[in-house]
């Protein structure tokens, strides 16, 4: 970068929003009059409740979807952002809130489509794993440059995402809710990373629910509600219940849950299990665990440490190489997804466009699958299509999912609220096990508080629950008992108390210590 | 809802106003070449429509392609691209003049018992690759395309040896009996009742779609894998019964042309219209009730093309090629518009766009 450019960036911000509005075609009004700038080399936060319009924002800067009225403004200068190649030639880089990696390829193939080193006609494969390998190390993001991306954990894959992201010479990086499955040691990690790279001059601009997280990483903060703009501040002039005051127009409350006094008959038990699979997300060892009814038990652990082999043999996904699993005094090392619903499993899962619905299918029809057989929604064979609509308001109402209509495709909904929409399907069966992994990621402070309440109200109904969750806080909050995972082994179980903070949980974390 | 609806308008509109820069395009400056341009037109264009005969030959081309047009919608839905339509109606009408020919038939059952013959056998089509899916992980398209062929040899074979009328010039079966032939609906046109069937079948099929759980949880099992297998439905027993239904429809839309239309079997290569049911099914965005209205409009550009060609005298070839831009612009536009495919596109350029950054 030539001198006098680094010294036209210091006054003219790097982006400007002048006078955005955005009417998607269905007649959701996602954004209207947004105006503010972003200093350039300054890293920036968009908070805001879900379905503010903070997604909508980025797509237009990124090109994705045109503005309904107003402009972007790129170093000052007026820019048309629908122009073919427009992100590439402005040096714009985007992590999507939900992926856009194709999982038939592999890690070095997904981060070089588009770009691949050549030699004559031919990709250069070694050349790009080289590079790719290099990329990884130079960003501190460790990932396998050979593994099958669709084959990787959520955060692995959330890993890919941004080093594709980097992997341009990106002078402006959008990081749509980076955070929501990477763990506190990931986080801080990435952090670090994100503030050299400011300090080398990049802009940034940092979508999360988590005011902490703000604070840590960005210098301003700019907030949304309902489509228009509530503020633009510094940070260090404001503080938090301010932050929240412009993101609600109300303060919420966060406490931590009281607990059952007596916790009733073991419901879940696992004695010795194990699965046999190469995947380390995937795989666990000799892992003994009870739950009870009505009572939540916490996952800890780093993302990729047999969090998802646990949830999959609690399911039916998947069978145990070895080991016994009882529900309720009934044997279920050997029963399919279908068997463990049928004897009263529900499960909240954490990739939530990929399992926990279909997105091409309408609202309604998201909020009833699974349904089969009841009396209420159908007449034999016949849905009753009144009945649902009846239902599916209900529901709406009471999870208040932001919509635009009960016949819309699920992926017309923001992030949070097709979350909302999910867990209001799954609850509504009334589970005498659930198990909720990453419930609240994406979901905005309020919305997370009442998905707690309705787990809580579960727990008190009698309903044993394993809460699998990268957010330590949102563990340490809702837990009865927290379990902490490392290489697929059981390191340490603790009841849960005021003496027990992420700091104690840490060196569980990372291998470093067992008591079990 | 209402968003839908105008949404659905739009697409309408947008799909007559291609249809009209086509014509305009390709229509008339070929009619203007004509030592008659208006009526080329007109016979063209409103031929179709201008008598009860007419508009009865574009009922009786739009039959077959419904039916396999909903076989193609039923088997879509369920997430796999099987091309067994296509054998699968040709089987189905060897089948069921093989029936009508070989087996004692009761008198007043002969049209349905060689149907069900038909659909029944046809369906095989279908199911093969089908299962070959979901047991063994085999391409349903290469499968369903391979054993097309291989059937239309078995089925040429079959008539050779078995159904051959000697005394008849060419390669045809005997003469199928008359009691085992579809009721005519309409004087000096082969509109038969198989029409009739063809309505009730698409009205069916959408009702099953759109209003019953089983079409709910097919579409599910279709578009979402993933979330099926979350809510733990037998994802691989739903496909395999898309393939059964989309075979028998397609085996018994076969078995229909033959027995409504022709007093013998004579195909001696693929007949084509499970490939024209593809297209209608695009055309119709894999809706059931929006089936008929596709196979009338292919129908109507059919018919059309016909009339060009008796009463203008222009050459068949000419007329086809005329039929075929036409039909081309439509589907492109169609195809831009499929959902599938839409969503294909959108993930592409996002891909394109974010490693261009
Ligand atoms: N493709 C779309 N079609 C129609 N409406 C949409 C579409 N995408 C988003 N919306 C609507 O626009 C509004 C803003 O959505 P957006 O995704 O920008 O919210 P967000 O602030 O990113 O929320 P979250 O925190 O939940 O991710 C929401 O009401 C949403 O339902
Ligand atoms: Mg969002």
């Amino acid at each position: 970068m030539s001198d006098d450019r680094a010294k036209t960036l210091d006054v003219v911000p790097a982006v400007a929003f002048n006078g955005i509005a955005k009417t998607y075609p269905n007649g959701t009004v996602a954004l209207s009059d947004v105006s503010f700038a972003i200093r350039a080399g300054s890293i920036h936060a968009v908070c805001g409740e879900n379905g503010a319009g903070k997604s909508t924002l980025m797509k237009i800067l990124f090109g994705l979807t045109e503005p309904t009225a107003g402009e972007v403004l790129l170093d000052g200068k007026p820019v048309s952002t629908g122009a073919a190649g427009f992100a590439g030639q402005h040096g714009l880089g985007m992590v999507h809130q939900h992926f856009s990696l194709i999982p038939t390829l592999t890690v070095t193939e997904n981060i070089i489509l588009g770009h691949e080193p050549r030699r004559g006609l031919l990709i250069d494969r070694a050349e790009a794993r080289r590079w790719v390998v290099a990329l990884s190390r130079e960003y501190e993001l460790a990932v396998d440059p050979d593994a099958l991306t669709g084959r990787l954990s959520v955060a692995a894959q959330q890993k890919v995402e941004i080093l594709k992201a980097l992997s341009r010479d990106t002078r402006i990086l959008i990081l749509d809710e980076p955070t929501a499955v990477l763990s506190p040691p990931e986080i801080e990690e990435l952090f670090n990373r994100l503030r050299g790279l400011s300090a080398r001059g990049m802009t940034i601009i940092f979508i999360s629910h988590k005011l902490n997280e703000v604070r840590a990483l960005a210098e301003s903060v700019t907030v949304l509600r309902g489509g228009r703009l509530t503020g633009t501040s510094r940070l260090a002039d404001i503080p938090d219940d301010a932050i929240m005051q412009m993101v609600m127009g109300r303060a919420v409350e966060v406490t931590r849950r009281v607990p059952a006094k007596v916790a009733g008959d073991v419901a879940v038990v696992l004695d010795g299990v194990s699965t046999a699979v190469r995947d380390p997300a995937d795989r666990i060892q000799d892992i003994s665990l009870k739950i009870h009814a009505g009572e939540i038990v916490g996952i800890a652990g780093v993302e990729g440490s047999g969090q998802r082999g646990l949830v999959s043999v609690l399911s039916g996904m998947m069978n145990p190489a070895s080991g016994r699993i009882a529900f309720n005094g009934r044997d279920m090392a050997r029963v399919d997804a279908l068997g463990w619903r049928r004897a009263g499993l529900a499960n909240l899962p954490a990739d939530r466009f990929g399992q926990g619905g279909a997105p091409a299918l309408s609202l309604a029809e998201n909020a009833i699958a699974g349904t089969d057989g009841d009396p209420e929604l159908q007449r034999g064979p016949l849905l009753r299509g009144a009945a649902i609509t009846a239902r599916v308001r209900k529901m709406i109402a009471d999870y208040s999912v932001r919509n635009s209509g009960i016949g819309e495709r699920l992926d017309s909904l923001s992030g949070g609220n097709a979350q909302k929409l999910i867990a209001a399907r799954e609850l509504a069966t009334r589970p005498r096990f659930l198990i909720a992994d990453q419930p609240t990621r994406g979901i905005d402070v309020a919305a997370a508080a009442f998905l707690h309440k309705r787990l809580d109200e579960a727990a008190r109904g009698g309903a044993a629950i394993l809460l699998v969750t990268a957010d330590l806080d949102e563990l340490l909050r809702l837990a009865d008992r927290v379990v902490v995972l490392f290489a697929g082994r059981i390191v340490a179980d603790l009841r849960n108390g005021p003496e027990l903070d992420p700091a104690r949980l840490g060196p569980f974390m990372l291998g470093l210590e067992t008591a079990s | 809802m209402k968003g839908n609806l105008l949404a659905g308008l739009v697409q309408l509109l947008v799909t007559l106003a291609v249809v009209a820069a086509v014509i305009l395009v390709v229509l008339v400056p070929f009619a203007l070449s004509q030592p008659q341009p208006a009526a080329v037109l007109t016979s063209f264009l409103l031929g179709p429509l201008d008598s009860v005969r007419h508009l009865g030959n574009v009922a009786e081309v739009a039959t077959p392609i419904a039916f396999t047009g909903l076989a193609a919608t039923v088997i879509f839905r369920s997430g796999l691209f099987n091309l067994g339509i296509e054998g699968g109606f040709f089987l189905g009408g060897l089948a069921a003049t093989a029936a009508a020919l070989l087996l004692p038939l009761p008198h007043v059952a002969a049209p349905f018992l060689a149907i069900v013959v038909g659909a029944t056998v046809g369906s095989l089509a279908c199911i093969v690759p089908g299962y070959l899916r979901i047991r063994h992980d085999a391409s349903e398209m290469v499968t369903s395309l391979v054993l097309n062929f291989a059937i239309l040899f078995a089925g040429v074979f079959v008539l050779n040896y078995f159904l051959r009328d000697p005394a008849a010039g060419t390669l045809m079966s005997y003469r199928i009996p008359a009691d085992a032939r579809l009721e005519r609906l309409l004087p000096s046109t082969r509109l038969n009742s198989g029409a009739i069937i063809a309505v009730l079948a698409c009205l069916g099929a959408g009702i099953w779609l759109f209003k019953t759980r089983a079409g709910l949880n097919l579409r599910i099992v279709g578009s979402s894998p993933g979330f099926a297998t979350h809510l733990g439905l037998p994802s691989s027993r739903i496909v395999m019964m898309a393939q059964v239904a989309g075979g028998l429809i397609a085996g018994m839309a076969g078995a229909i042309e033959v027995l409504g239309l022709y007093p013998r079997f004579s195909w001696t290569h693929l007949p084509g219209l499970g490939w024209t049911g593809i297209i209608v099914a695009i055309l119709a965005r894999e809706n059931p009730f929006l089936i008929l209205p596709a196979a009338l409009f292919l129908g109507y550009l059919q018919v059309g093309g016909n009339i060009l060609a008796q009463e203008v005298g222009i050459p068949v070839e000419v007329v086809g090629l005329i039929t075929a831009a036409i039909m081309l612009a439509v589907t492109a536009n169609a195809i831009f518009q499929h959902p599938a495919l839409l969503r294909l596109i959108r993930t592409i350029r996002q891909r394109g766009e974010a490693s261009a950054s």
